[in-house]
């Protein structure tokens, strides 16, 4: 009996898997007719939505025509620095932190720069670049090389903004929680020489000492890219409050992944506990 | 209503349930049982009807969970931010709460049958008293329960948790216990109000919201999390069993992050401690670079010495717990 269920499973998974890659597929040959159509076609083969992984950014699907996939050099620059300024301007909240969460191996250079760069140009002040492994805050040399790059290729001008690599907390591998683990650290510390007492700790003491004296403000939006549905270890104290917009790959993403992202982003209301 | 719903699935349920079984199960689910109200709204019933729904479809889920060999399952009843409701609202969630608990402690025989131990986490002094006196004696009867756990989160946010468990710390230094360098994660971790628990292997939001709300932030790391868009009280098996799925085309990726984190833990842990050693054979050395034999030596001499402070602070402060709870067992209850 076990065996049979055993199959049974492993023919679920099966089933799944199928279903995720036709999606995948459907996606992109449908992403250049109507929307209308893109829901027909869901609904006609019973995808349940949860299965594809988070929601679905397809719900608000924008077509621009003149959408470019990819960036290109040349005199459209003008037209397309004041198109992605426009189309931030637009929104009814912009985010003004961003991280990136890579949870898939093999991150890319090329497409984080360009991430980056289409997030500083349609108004967004910070960007946070995550991964597991810890890539690419070991090479954030090469990554700020791509982001000047793609910066001049797109012809932001870079003057107007300036790319600070923050390290989360210390030179060595760590992640969100190994930076509170030094806060309480240097708070047990200063109680072990007695300059203060346990009862003077506080959640906004905690706080000032994980910000680091940078007045950065926790991510209003994380856009997740990959497969894999958690956070992965991503700063845990400053998410309280973040939304996780779910992409499929961060690999050949487009501007237009980004600003679907961003409009779904601009109409989630927050009831922060009321 | 009562906390336990008996019955056992229909047979399409009991086919998928044993399907899934067949593949790695989660030992520790996560709930965000959002969407009561916006539930009441659809249905043109009061708020509090809404509540109370909410509450009978947790009955339900936990017997769902018990069918599906689920042993832990933790829900985020009411969270510190919702103390900024009207006064009506939040006025009748204690009210239902102390229902609620009234009906726990009746059904006390029931309980100690299917052996389900309940845990209530957050600041509970920020509830009304006799609030919180119901609650200790629920936790109380039922601690030495052991076949499944139900973890309560009230009057709870993460980050207070964790400001809490660096104030423990904290108050072990004050006290003597441990040094500030014994601090670490896995210390951390053991002063959280969930430190009997294991990490959640699955966190699930209902109503449709992609954000955590202050909820398991530093225990869900790693954990699967699964949005879905249905209303908690319209939650059903199909929508569990989904979630479960979810978790299973996860487990992989997931558990090979969880290793890897784990790892750099304990190097962490192993370069912190050759730090100290480091330091102490310093000042206490005679000048001598000390050779690597007696490096080695001082090295696990030092953690196996850390390890038993760290135990005897951590006995002290599951007594500070547990006393807390007794005392106010021991309170005459209000009238």
């Amino acid at each position: 009996m076990a065996l049979l269920y055993g199959l049974l499973w492993r023919l679920l998974l099966l089933l799944v898997h199928v279903n995720t890659a036709l999606v995948s597929w459907l996606r992109v040959r449908l992403r250049s007719w109507k929307g209308r159509l893109w829901e027909r076609a869901v609904a006609a083969l019973l995808l349940p939505v949860a299965l594809a992984g988070f929601p679905d950014q397809h719900k608000k699907l924008n077509h621009n025509p003149d959408a470019t996939a990819n960036p290109v050099t040349g005199n459209r620059g003008d037209g397309r620095r004041a198109r992605w300024l426009s189309d931030g301007k637009a929104l009814e909240k912009l985010p003004v932190h961003v991280g990136l969460l890579v949870a898939e191996e093999e991150p890319s250079y090329s497409d984080i720069a360009n991430l980056v760069v289409w997030c500083m140009a349609v108004g967004i002040s910070y960007v946070s670049v995550y991964d597991n492994h810890g890539i690419f805050r070991k090479n954030n040399s090469r990554l700020l090389e791509e982001i000047l790059r793609q910066q001049n290729l797109l012809g932001v001008d870079g003057s107007k903004y300036s790319i600070e690599f923050l390290s989360n907390g210390s030179d060595k591998h760590n992640d969100g929680k190994q930076s509170i683990v030094q806060a309480a650290q240097q708070i047990c510390r200063s109680v072990e020489n007695k300059e203060r007492s346990s009862k003077d700790i506080s959640v906004s003491m905690l706080d000032v000492l994980l910000r680091e004296s940078k007045n950065i403000p926790d991510p209003d939006l994380v856009l997740k890219f990959g497969p894999v549905n958690s956070t992965l270890g991503f700063l845990p104290w400053h998410i309280r409050l973040t939304e996780f917009i779910s992409l499929p790959s961060h690999r050949d993403v487009s501007y237009d992944n980004v600003l679907d992202a961003l409009q779904r982003y601009a109409s989630c209301q927050q009831r922060l506990g009321q | 209503m009562s906390w336990i719903k008996e019955g056992d699935l229909n047979l399409l349920e009991k086919i998928s349930a044993n399907v899934l079984k067949a593949g790695p199960m989660p030992k520790h689910v996560a709930f965000i049982m959002d969407g009561n109200r916006r539930f009441a709204r659809k249905k043109n019933m009061e708020r509090q009807e809404g509540h109370m729904q909410g509450f009978n479809k947790l009955a339900e889920t936990l017997r769902w969970c018990k069918h599906l060999n689920i042993p832990e399952v933790t829900v985020y009843a009411f969270s510190i931010e919702n103390f900024k409701r009207t006064k009506e609202e939040v006025d009748g969630l204690m009210e239902l709460a102390k229902q609620k608990f009234e009906r726990l402690l009746e059904e006390r025989d029931n309980l100690e049958k299917h052996g389900v131990c309940i845990r209530v986490l957050g600041d509970l002094n920020m509830l009304p008293l006799d609030l919180q006196e119901l609650i200790a004696k629920a936790v109380v009867t039922t601690r030495a329960h052991n076949k499944c756990f139900l973890n309560v989160c009230f009057a709870y946010t993460s980050r207070y948790e964790i400001t809490n468990a660096v104030r423990e710390m904290a108050w072990g230094v004050e006290q003597g216990l441990i040094k500030a360098s014994d601090v670490s994660e896995s210390l951390l971790s053991e002063c959280l109000y969930s430190n009997n628990s294991p990490n959640p292997d699955l966190l699930i939001r209902t109503s449709g919201e992609v954000r955590l709300s202050d909820f398991l932030l530093w225990q869900t790391s790693h954990s699967c999390l699964v949005f879905q868009s249905v209303l908690w009280p319209e939650y059903s098996f199909w929508n569990l069993c989904e979630a479960i799925l979810q978790y299973q085309l996860n487990h992989k990726s997931i558990q090979k992050a969880r290793e890897l984190h784990r790892e750099h833990q304990a190097l962490q842990q192993l370069e912190a401690d050759r730090a100290c050693v480091a330091e102490h054979l310093q000042h206490h050395g005679n000048g001598k670079p000390a050779d690597a034999q007696r490096r080695q030596e001082a090295l696990l001499h030092y953690t196996a010495c850390r390890e038993d402070r760290v135990q005897d602070f951590l006995e002290a402060l599951k007594h500070k717990r547990n006393s807390f709870f007794s005392d106010l067992c021991s309170k005459p209850v209000l009238a």
